[in-house]
């Protein structure tokens, strides 16, 4: 996993190395071609220098009389020499060639430009070499110089490239950023972004129409939970309001009473069961807002409180043992509540007499984790496994009533980002855990 | 009292009526919006029982308008929307409550009584129980002029048992009443039966409680002719 910057960076500078390592490898012979012809041209100028020489003083200076038949000349440290001497050619010389040369019982390789001249009849050889060892410290210079300027060159491109894909790979980043900030579709910063790179922009185009796309199908949802339950309701509400009315007559038959009441009572599961898959609804197409900061020691024992009188009733026990403090922020406190609630409230319910329920909250390796450990039946790994769905099959002997409470303990805790783990054995009991984002 | 009914499901509005005719308030019943804005601006309602999912109008838009007018009446939205927003909504265009579909009628009386008291700034005499006096604005139960202890919730239900005496109030309305509708999964609980007894036995030891009758099969009732 490579950033896309590292990776554009990490590719131009790989290929600037092997271009160089090319460059490098043909290096000695290139800077070889340009010192020989450097010296080529030397010795051609020298050549020219001497030649003026000589028609402005004539040869005498350097051949005086016939008995010497040439002159030599080189420096200290023999790096060049020049020589005149006659000679008898039938030809015209002007050629370059590497030869050796005894100087002072030194053999020397030079690089040696030999050119015929005629004067007064007389030809005369004109010699001028040049070592090959200095002009290959010349090369060795040349060689040096490209290396020093090539390792620059890097250097400052791959600095000002790093520098430019960062710039130009901006606005990437601000999508990112945006996205991540987005909580829900309706919060999406839809401002257009700020870029000269089309592809960004037509990404940019894309995510906000998609953001667009996303919002509408919400609204549609919510629009429908809103239909639904207006649907329902208003009948429920119809029928209920009649009973309640007939409920109120005075000199009902007792039977009439009960049986008034115990549709009231059906109607009231209707309304309840209703309720809740609108509140499964509404939470898991977020319109709840999340703005609570949470004491989660003191929301805890709110619940134990308000479970305590029936739990007492039940004969079963529950001990509060959350002294561990965490503030849990950006939440739905009523949501939490529900949350524990629930779990709370299945525990007494599964509990047999002379139970313990065991409330806990705790920090445990930087998270915070709130327990709920009953003494009750328990539950077997089928259970377990359906143990959050919305409907548990009444094939279940322990499934209670509708099960719906723990559907929406779950689907608040998706909403919150909160993590649970049940684990349970029949007839040892269940334990519950919630671990805190 | 006169209250002005707006709902476009006619028959739940000729229930309410004839509800809350029988507890002596005075009833008019419109069936759209535009009917019902008519009405606010010409009648003097003391309440205004609005539906906020109207055919013709959006129930909030009835709630600016009298408010614009400068019409000084009280509204209790009820509504099968239920959704937060709404209610936040209606309470901050300045509806008094607020209440979801299917409501309980004694509820809806009891929530335009508790409208009523805090507008006409009544303050609730002590009522006597057999040997107890329940102190409402304090909040407390007196037996010879002691406090007996008893949770917030137990004081709860015996006030709104109280507020509905000689009617047999069921435990699913109390339930509500209590615990609203924000926990959804009780509708089977014994949650009742455990408050009333814990308060029963409370109440015992200082004298005995025949005002708090047991409706076999149904719910409870606080008789006050005994």
């Amino acid at each position: 996993m490579m950033r896309l910057q590292t990776k554009l960076a990490l590719f131009n500078l790989l290929s600037k190395l092997v271009f160089s390592a090319l460059f490098i490898g043909f290096l000695p012979l290139i800077t070889d071609r340009i010192s020989t012809r450097q010296t080529d041209n030397e010795l051609i100028d020298k050549r020219e220098e001497v030649i003026t020489l000589i028609s402005e003083v004539g040869i005498e200076p350097f051949i005086t009389d016939d008995t010497i038949t040439g002159f030599g000349s080189y420096n200290i440290l023999k790096e060049e020499f020049i020589s005149l001497e006659k000679i008898d050619l039938s030809e015209d010389w002007n050629f370059i060639e590497v030869t050796q040369r005894l100087i002072d019982n030194e053999t020397i390789d030079y690089r040696v430009l030999n050119y015929s001249l005629k004067i007064d009849g007389q030809t005369y050889l004109l010699e001028i070499g040049k070592s090959l060892s200095s002009m290959r410290y010349a090369a060795k210079n040349i060689r040096k110089v490209i290396l020093i300027f090539l390792a620059f060159f890097i250097l400052v491109t791959l600095l000002s490239d790093l520098l430019y894909t960062a710039r130009v790979l901006r606005p990437l980043k601000v999508i990112t950023r945006r996205l991540e900030a987005t909580s829900s579709p309706s919060f999406h910063d839809s401002k257009q972004l700020r870029t000269t790179t089309k592809d960004f922009i037509q990404l940019d185009r894309t995510l906000r129409e998609m953001m667009k796309k996303i919002e509408d199908l919400f609204r549609t949802e919510k629009e429908i939970t809103v239909n639904i339950s207006h649907e329902l309701m208003t009948p429920v509400s119809v029928l209920r309001s009649k009973l309640e009315n007939i409920l109120l007559q005075k000199g009902l038959d007792h039977d009439v009473e009960a049986g008034i009441e115990e549709s009231l009572r059906t109607l009231h599961r209707l309304k309840t069961l209703v309720n809740s898959l609108l509140t499964i609804a509404r939470i898991e197409s977020r319109q709840y807002m999340k703005e609570d900061s949470i004491r989660i020691s003191e929301l805890v024992r709110e619940v134990t409180e308000e479970l305590s009188p029936v739990a007492v009733d039940a004969g079963v026990e529950i001990t509060l043992n959350c002294n561990d403090d965490f503030v849990f922020r950006n939440a739905n406190r009523s949501l939490i509540f529900s949350m524990f609630y629930n779990v709370v409230n299945n525990a007494v319910k599964n509990t047999p007499r002379k139970g313990k329920i065991e409330i806990g909250g705790k920090w445990r390796d930087a998270i915070f984790e709130v327990s709920v450990i009953d003494t009750g039946k328990g539950m077997t790994q089928k259970q377990l496994d359906n143990l959050f769905s919305r409907f548990r099959t009444k094939l279940d002997p322990a499934g209670d009533s509708t099960g719906i409470g723990l559907a929406i303990t779950k689907s608040i805790a998706d909403f919150h980002d909160i993590a649970i783990r049940v684990l349970s054995e029949p007839g040892k009991g269940t334990e519950f855990f919630f671990f805190f984002p | 009292m006169n209250l002005l009914i707006v709902e476009d499901e006619k028959s739940l509005a000729k229930e309410i009526a004839s509800y809350l005719s029988k507890e002596n308030f005075l009833c008019d019943l419109a069936f759209t919006g535009k009917e019902a804005s008519e009405k606010i601006a010409v009648n003097l309602y003391d309440f205004v029982l609005l539906d906020l999912g109207l055919p013709d109008y959006n129930g909030l838009d009835l709630i600016k308008e009298a408010r614009k007018n400068g019409v000084d009446v009280s509204f209790i939205i009820i509504t099968a929307r239920g959704a937060v927003e709404d209610k936040v909504r209606g309470l901050d265009l300045g509806a008094d409550d607020y209440l979801s579909k299917p409501f309980a009628l004694v509820e809806l009386q009891s929530r335009i009584m508790a409208v009523a008291r805090r507008k006409f700034q009544i303050t609730s005499p002590d009522i006597t129980l057999g040997e107890f006096v329940l102190a409402i604005q304090a909040r407390k139960i007196l037996h010879n002029g002691e406090e007996v202890e008893i949770t917030k919730k137990e004081f709860d239900l015996l006030h709104y048992l109280v507020m509905n005496h000689d009617k047999v109030l069921a435990r699913h309305q109390l339930y509500e009443h209590i615990w609203g509708n924000a926990l959804e999964d009780q509708y089977d609980s014994n949650f009742i039966d455990v408050h009333i007894k814990n308060l029963r036995k409370k109440l015992n030891v200082c004298a005995p409680t025949p005002w708090l009758e047991t409706v076999r099969g149904v719910g409870y009732r606080i008789s006050t002719d005994q």
